[in-house]
């Protein structure tokens, strides 16, 4: 079936998007903070000597960073819902989050381990604790060094989020989807959904640039 | 000058023995170090200088022998470590300033984190001891707009700011170029004149001369020669200690 483009569309529908990209904003912001606790977590699991806590860690980010996130959705979706009712939103989350925090401790772990051997002599020299120091003196150091490669990680989850959608949430690329398939005028509607994914990485790139700069300000 | 300042004894080790795998890093120091006293330790590189000062605040940890600091034997304890750091600053051959803080705020702290001391009592002295090193004028500035004199004495001030009974110095002045030496010895010359127990690692040997109560001259992990400046400069009694000065002086 022929059918123009109708690009009035996109602006007259725009609105009707909303409520699937505030959706869409959950989603990623929860799963960024899931991500980022978990990635902090495994990050000292994973520096540490003791193999009850490096061993776990590794098996962790192997079998995260070597499986599919789609795979991963579908796991903890239906997998959990085998054993308990769920509603797709919180184990979308979870699977994100899960998948999110194997990046992010791989992130922490290499800036941590960027940061000189000499900080943390210089802290526990002063008579600080392990965590004392690794809090005060390595940890900003680390997250200031980890910004750029946390902030592409960001990035991604809100894109990632679009997998949602296989799981029935009707976040911005099903919300597509489904207008499109009852007047057929997918390529407006999948355009709009662009605009606001486009809107948030965007806006959040501006944000964690803003911050990489802000803490920029004891190098000169 | 005199060897001993008091009769205090503010470090004493006893047979101390440490490997890094087979390497014998240090074999069988022994050394008592007195209240007021200053001692420079040198030698060639690789001679286990920096282990026996990292032993002594327990960067390292030794693998025989005993270390007592001011009579209390430095046992295998967490928080007795993390108390007894807080008795001995350390100053490092880089810095290791902490360069997301302002010069003001790593003078503060480890008073403030460590110590738990009120922030405007600790910030009043930390504004002292920046007087004393002649940087009062640079206590808002970050670590990296300082130059490298500058920043070893901030280093120093940060670690005198913990009121430590006794100083380690490694290499303090390795990293510097030349012209900003005297800046940083002349703190450290200053500190000595105020009676601080101090351990110096270091190349310069007219400050050892001029400043060192004792000499310790250290080759292969072993103390092989200990005495005044003028007997160890002038009248080095071992081959090994001759060959050495002959080398760097
Ligand atoms: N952490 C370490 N692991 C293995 N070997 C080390 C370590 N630290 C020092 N060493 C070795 O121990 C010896 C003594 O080192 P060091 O105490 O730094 O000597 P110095 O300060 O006199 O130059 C050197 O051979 C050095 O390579
Ligand atoms: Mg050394």
């Amino acid at each position: 079936m022929f059918m123009p483009y109708d690009f009035s569309i996109i602006i007259k529908e725009f609105p009707v998007f909303i409520p699937a990209a505030i959706l869409t904003l959950e989603l990623a912001l929860s799963s960024i903070l899931l991500g980022t606790g978990i990635g902090l977590f495994v990050s000292f699991a994973r520096i540490s000597k003791s193999k009850v806590f490096n061993i776990p860690a590794s098996i962790y980010i192997t079998i995260i960073r070597g499986t599919p996130i789609l795979l991963q959705l579908f796991i903890i979706y239906y997998g959990i819902t085998s054993l308990l009712l769920i509603d797709p939103f919180p184990a979308a989350v979870i699977a994100f989050g899960v998948h999110n925090g194997a990046y992010i401790a791989e992130i922490f772990r290499g800036a941590i381990q960027s940061i000189d051997k000499g900080q943390m002599e210089a802290a526990r020299s002063l008579g600080m604790t392990y965590p004392k120091a690794m809090r005060r003196i390595i940890l900003p150091q680390a997250i200031k060094r980890a910004l750029p490669a946390l902030g592409n990680q960001f990035i991604i989850t809100i894109k990632d989020t679009s997998l949602a959608s296989a799981i029935t949430i009707r976040e911005l690329l099903l919300k597509s989807q489904q207008l499109g398939s009852s007047n057929f005028r997918f390529m407006e509607y999948f355009i709009i959904a662009g605009i606001y994914y486009l809107t948030f990485t965007a806006t959040f790139s501006y944000l964690v640039h803003k911050v990489e700069s802000y803490l920029a300000v004891s190098d000169h | 000058m005199m060897t001993k300042k008091t009769n205090k004894k503010m470090v004493e080790i006893r047979d101390l023995h440490k490997y890094f795998g087979e390497l014998h890093v240090l074999d069988n120091i022994s050394l008592q170090v007195f209240e007021g006293e200053v001692v420079v330790i040198i030698g060639a590189s690789g001679s286990g200088k920096s282990t026996l000062l990292r032993c002594i605040n327990r960067l390292e940890k030794a693998d025989k022998g005993e270390i007592f600091i001011s009579g209390h034997r430095l046992i295998n304890k967490e928080s007795y470590i993390n108390k007894l750091r807080q008795e001995v600053g350390m100053v490092f051959q880089h810095f290791n300033l902490f360069p997301h803080m302002s010069v003001l705020k790593n003078v503060m702290e480890g008073p403030v984190q460590v110590k738990n001391f009120p922030k405007e009592e600790v910030k009043r002295e930390a504004l002292e001891l920046l007087v004393q090193v002649g940087l009062e004028d640079k206590a808002n500035n970050y670590p990296a707009q300082l130059s490298g004199g500058q920043k070893q004495r901030v280093a120093i001030a940060r670690a005198l700011a913990m009121k430590p009974q006794i100083m380690l110095f490694d290499e303090p002045t390795s990293a510097l170029d030349p012209e900003l030496v005297g800046e940083v010895l002349a703190v450290m010359n200053d500190l000595a004149k105020n009676g601080m127990t101090m351990i110096v690692v270091t190349h310069e040997m007219g400050f050892a001369r001029e400043v060192a109560d004792r000499i310790v001259f250290m080759d292969e992990g072993k103390i092989i020669e200990t005495g005044k400046a003028e007997d160890i400069f002038d009248n080095p009694q071992n081959p090994r200690t001759k060959d050495f000065l002959g080398k760097i002086l």
